[in-house]
């Protein structure tokens, strides 16, 4: 289980919450105006993939709550101490382009609001049912143990590392960081392709690419910027020197490895981020994940000073795991994570980069549909969504999963079969963002086992 | 039995894993009565007054802040103990314990959740050198990790509405406090079948366990004191699943009260247990990566003492502490080997080999912000720990040689900062109201080579190697001592650069 998400300390900017896309031209545009022109000259050659990890498992069905009569009526059924109400899904109800088939209707959960405009507008779209897999399976297949399933299913660690590795705890690259190698060569700061904000995730490790972890608030200096120790400059030299100094031990030198790539890295980045002050990305609210989308707009606001073209970043925001308090809780944090996807959706338009930046959603698995009293269990396949400008919204990709107990896509209290992989989710991002299809299997050692009419899904 | 002496470097490093940090004192100690006789002695000793106690009486003062809301006083009785408790062994078995068997202060709810997680620790603390069923049934009972794990009051399935028992602790008692999700050989290694790890349980065995673990709550109806927080729950049987359970294979029925103990003798008995409390506590006490023959070893010691009993904590933890691989030289010189030492332990052991005093009451704090040491006990996000047993970074040169560095799980461009930020003012003014008593190392400041070898004793057993303490040495005597503040300058800088080096913080 996760906690809740950690509201940062800085006060919050109510204009953020109200501000949907006509907004932001008149008001924003003094503030943010120049950080459009900074972005534009780098604008034209310039790719991000942006990895918004909920970790804990978020729960598919009142994310995404299926709202036709008879779907409706299957739901309440199954979850009615945690159901949302049909009237408060009213107002969310999705119309896509392209209607479901056999009438399915869904609406997204009442708190994530403000990313509603973006799907009307065709800057958002949902995919239903998308977990981890090693090939397509079907139930029987399931039962039957005919085909191979990702080990440790519904357990928390495994399932993170397999949604962004393709492989258990214990993984040693992610598909993140395998696309940051393809892509780091042409990035004149190497070490600046793959970005997380949130600490370390195996999803930005790659073969050669390692990932450079940076917090909200921009780059630690060492000694803040004292250039003595106790008084002593000669003794900051050499904290300086043994800090960086090989170790005896391979915990020692790879300790040490990670203190010189942060003090190599920290003059550029410290220097370019100068170049892109807080104050001017006012569109975000109070909220951790907001404090690491922003310093991932910060950066990518400066990605020509920093020589980089193709990044791949990854924030994330704990506390999904609800076994309790899912009606009471969870809306706070989908309601924190549409404001920031928001806000970051936002801040790229006004940058003038919307439609080479995308942000697209992963989780550890879906929950089940049954409740536990006022919570849900840990289950497989769930729903999830990707923003950008060059996403082909207003759709909803995949199937729509019959809502019940032992219907062909459950396989025990409402755990979704997954009827969409991680694979060939990741291998439409990787797509748009560059990788060729030679290159996919490599990404995506299990995509292969998919066949290639299906590698794209269509939403980029 | 003739035994060599022990030297101050062995002793040192003995504590660096025995305690929470090694004092001169300690040192002293150890060289007097030898390992053995030293765990011996600190087996024996009683244990510190509990978090509980301690925090009402804190409360008898006047200050009712110290119980109420998440933490406040939590922080300073477990610093308090920590850094200053006479019973270190206990104290280090006991975070130890708390690493794997985890507790986080900002996901247990209900009233009064500094009281549950002091209620806890004072579990993982009594049992700390009990045996590991008695511990594990008080977990389980333990009103913390039934709201932490949001099973107390878990209900049995309503076929009206469809509403299934909480898996939640069902899942992670058998994945991360007993069995581990693969089986084990006692040696620690994965048993394999057809080339492929076997999995220790599935989800019907999830599924079956939670039905058994439905029906806990409070043991009285008294919300208006914390006093039941600290009483074990007892099952309402009306909401608890009564019917026949099958768990591992075997079947456990009728009321909680009787089926819940039965589920856990089962789970106990279960041969991953040994070889998997084995290679935790190994982890988190000398090795990172112990031998096959040394998880082998620890693990019979667990699943007989000697005297028939399975289980024996305080058994398991002589056999981690005294064996040979990490007790004789081979490993100081091999490169594979050693731990690194995590935040908290480099911070308490400044604290502990530097007489750290309070003005007051241990007022240092949630340490977790990334700004501090990123980690502070008892404040994990999640089940999951801070670190992970089998974690591997990618990219380095551990992951490389197939190894794992738990610890590194905390390592990151920023971290390895911001933990030298946090130090320099710390070891410089303190932190809250805790200060280092410079006094008895300031003796030795005059002679730099007296200074720095006394200082890399204390925070890093001497094992650190020559050109580096050559380095710190020469930086040390560059400071001049015509000035007022010139010695306390040189015991800052032999801190600090001793806690800069990586090889300081990697202890063989």
């Amino acid at each position: 289980m996760h906690l809740n998400q950690h509201h940062s300390r800085r006060s919050f900017l109510t204009r953020s919450a109200q501000l949907g896309l006509a907004g932001v031209a008149a008001p924003l545009v003094n503030t943010l105006g120049w950080i459009g022109e900074a972005a534009a000259a780098s604008a034209s050659d310039y790719k991000a993939l942006v990895c918004v990890f909920l970790y804990g498992g978020n729960d598919y069905a009142n994310t995404l709550a299926p709202y036709d009569d008879t779907s409706y009526a299957a739901y309440l059924k199954a979850r009615p101490s945690v159901a949302l109400t049909r009237e408060a899904l009213a107002p969310m109800l999705l119309r896509p382009d392209q209607a479901l088939p056999g009438g399915r209707h869904y609406a997204l959960a009442p708190a994530m609001a403000p990313l509603l405009p973006l799907f009307d507008q065709g800057k958002m779209a949902m995919l239903l049912n998308v977990g981890t897999l090693m090939e397509p399976t079907t139930k029987a297949q399931y039962l039957a143990k005919t085909v191979r399933v990702p080990p440790k299913l519904f357990s928390h660690n495994d399932q993170q590392s397999f949604f962004q590795a393709s492989h258990p705890e214990g993984a040693a690259t992610g598909w993140g960081g395998r696309i940051g190698d393809l892509v780091a060569a042409g990035n004149g700061s190497a070490t600046l392709t793959c970005i997380n904000a949130s600490g370390n995730a195996v999803y930005l490790a790659g073969r050669q690419a390692i990932p450079y972890s940076v917090s909200g608030s921009g780059p630690v200096p060492l000694l803040r910027n004292s250039k003595t120790l106790f008084g002593s400059a000669t003794s900051a030299d050499t904290l300086r020197q043994l800090m960086t100094g090989g170790g005896q031990t391979l915990m020692a030198d790879d300790y040490a490895k990670v203190v010189r790539r942060s003090l190599d890295t920290y003059a550029q980045v410290n220097a370019a981020l100068a170049n892109a002050p807080e104050d001017n990305f006012g569109l975000f609210p109070d909220y951790s994940l907001a404090d690491q989308l922003k310093l991932v707009a910060r950066m990518m606001s400066v990605s020509s000073d920093l020589g980089v073209k193709r990044q791949v970043f990854f924030v994330s925001m704990g506390g999904f795991d609800r076994h309790n308090g899912l009606v009471t809780q969870q809306p706070n944090m989908l309601g924190a994570v549409a404001q920031s996807m928001k806000a970051f959706y936002d801040t790229t338009v006004t940058m003038g980069i919307a439609d080479r930046v995308t942000s697209f959603t992963a989780s550890d698995f879906g929950r089940t549909l049954s409740a536990d009293r006022d919570g849900s269990d840990h289950g497989w396949g769930g729903m999830h969504w990707v923003v950008g400008g060059a996403v082909k919204g207003r759709q909803i990709i995949g199937k729509p999963p019959i809502v019940g107990s032992n219907t062909p896509d459950d396989v025990g209290r409402g755990r979704l079969l997954p009827t969409t992989s991680v694979d060939q989710y990741a291998a439409t991002l990787a797509s748009w963002f560059g990788t060729s299809d030679g290159e996919l299997t490599t990404v995506l050692p299990n995509l292969a086992a998919w066949d290639r009419s299906s590698w794209n899904l269509g939403f980029l | 039995m003739v035994r060599a002496p022990v030297t101050q470097e062995e002793a040192s490093r003995f504590l660096l894993q025995a305690t929470m940090g090694a004092t001169r004192a300690d040192i002293d100690k150890v060289m007097t009565l030898g390992f053995e006789g030293w765990i011996d002695e600190q087996m024996a000793m009683p244990r510190e007054i509990s978090h509980w106690d301690w925090l009402v009486s804190v409360r008898v003062e006047g200050d009712r802040s110290y119980i109420s809301g998440t933490g406040y006083g939590w922080d300073q009785t477990i610093w308090r103990q920590l850094i200053g408790g006479q019973d270190q062994l206990r104290q280090r078995v006991g975070m130890a314990l708390l690493d794997f068997l985890v507790v986080g202060m900002d996901g247990v709810t209900g009233s009064w959740p500094t009281m549950q997680v002091a209620a806890y620790m004072d579990v993982l603390m009594d049992n700390a050198f009990g045996n590991y069923r008695t511990l594990i049934g008080q977990i389980t009972t333990s009103t913390a990790m039934g709201s932490f794990l949001t099973y107390l009051d878990n209900r049995k399935g309503d076929p009206v509405s469809g509403a299934e028992p909480d898996e939640n602790y069902a899942r992670e008692l058998m994945q991360l406090f007993t069995l581990g999700l693969h089986q084990l050989n006692m040696d620690g290694t994965p048993l394999l079948a057809g080339g492929e790890p076997i999995e220790t349980y599935g989800s019907d065995d999830v599924a079956q366990l939670a039905r058994v673990l439905t029906g806990l709550t409070y043991a009285n109806a008294d919300k208006n004191t914390p006093d039941r927080l600290r009483l074990p729950m007892i099952v309402n049987e009306s909401i608890h699943e009564g019917g026949a359970s099958t768990v591992l294979g075997a079947t456990v029925s009728g009321p909680g009260a009787t089926a819940i103990p039965a589920a856990l003798d089962i789970i106990f008995r279960h041969p991953n247990v040994a070889p998997f409390l084995a290679l935790n506590l190994i982890k988190r006490l000398t090795s990172s990566n112990p031998s096959p023959a040394y998880v082998a070893s620890v693990a019979r010691t667990f699943v007989d003492n000697g005297r028939g009993e399975r289980g024996d904590l305080a058994a398991t933890v002589r056999a981690i502490l005294l064996h040979a691989e990490v007790r004789g030289p081979g490993a100081l010189t091999n490169p594979s080997a050693g731990r690194l030492r995590d935040p908290v332990q480099r911070f308490t052991g400044w604290a502990r080999a530097f007489n750290a005093v309070t003005a007051g009451k241990w007022k240092i704090g949630d340490l977790s912000a990334i700004t501090k040491l990123g980690q502070s006990p008892g404040r994990s996000p999640s089940v999951f720990g801070f670190f992970r047993p089998g974690y591997s970074a990618p990219g380095t040169q551990v992951s490389g040689a197939g190894l794992v560095a738990p610890e590194f799980q905390l390592v990151n461009e920023q971290t390895v900062l911001s933990f030298i930020n946090f130090m320099y003012t710390t070891v410089s003014g303190g932190v809250g109201d805790v200060k280092a008593d410079y006094t008895e190392i300031l003796a030795k400041a005059t002679d730099a080579n007296a200074l720095v070898d006394e200082v890399v004793l204390l925070l890093a057993a001497g094992q650190l190697p020559p050109a580096t303490v050559a380095a710190i040495r020469a930086a040390v005597a560059s400071i001049s001592l015509s000035k007022s503040d010139g010695l306390i300058n040189r015991v800052g800088v032999a801190i600090m650069l001793t806690l800069a080096s990586p090889d300081g913080l990697v202890l063989r």
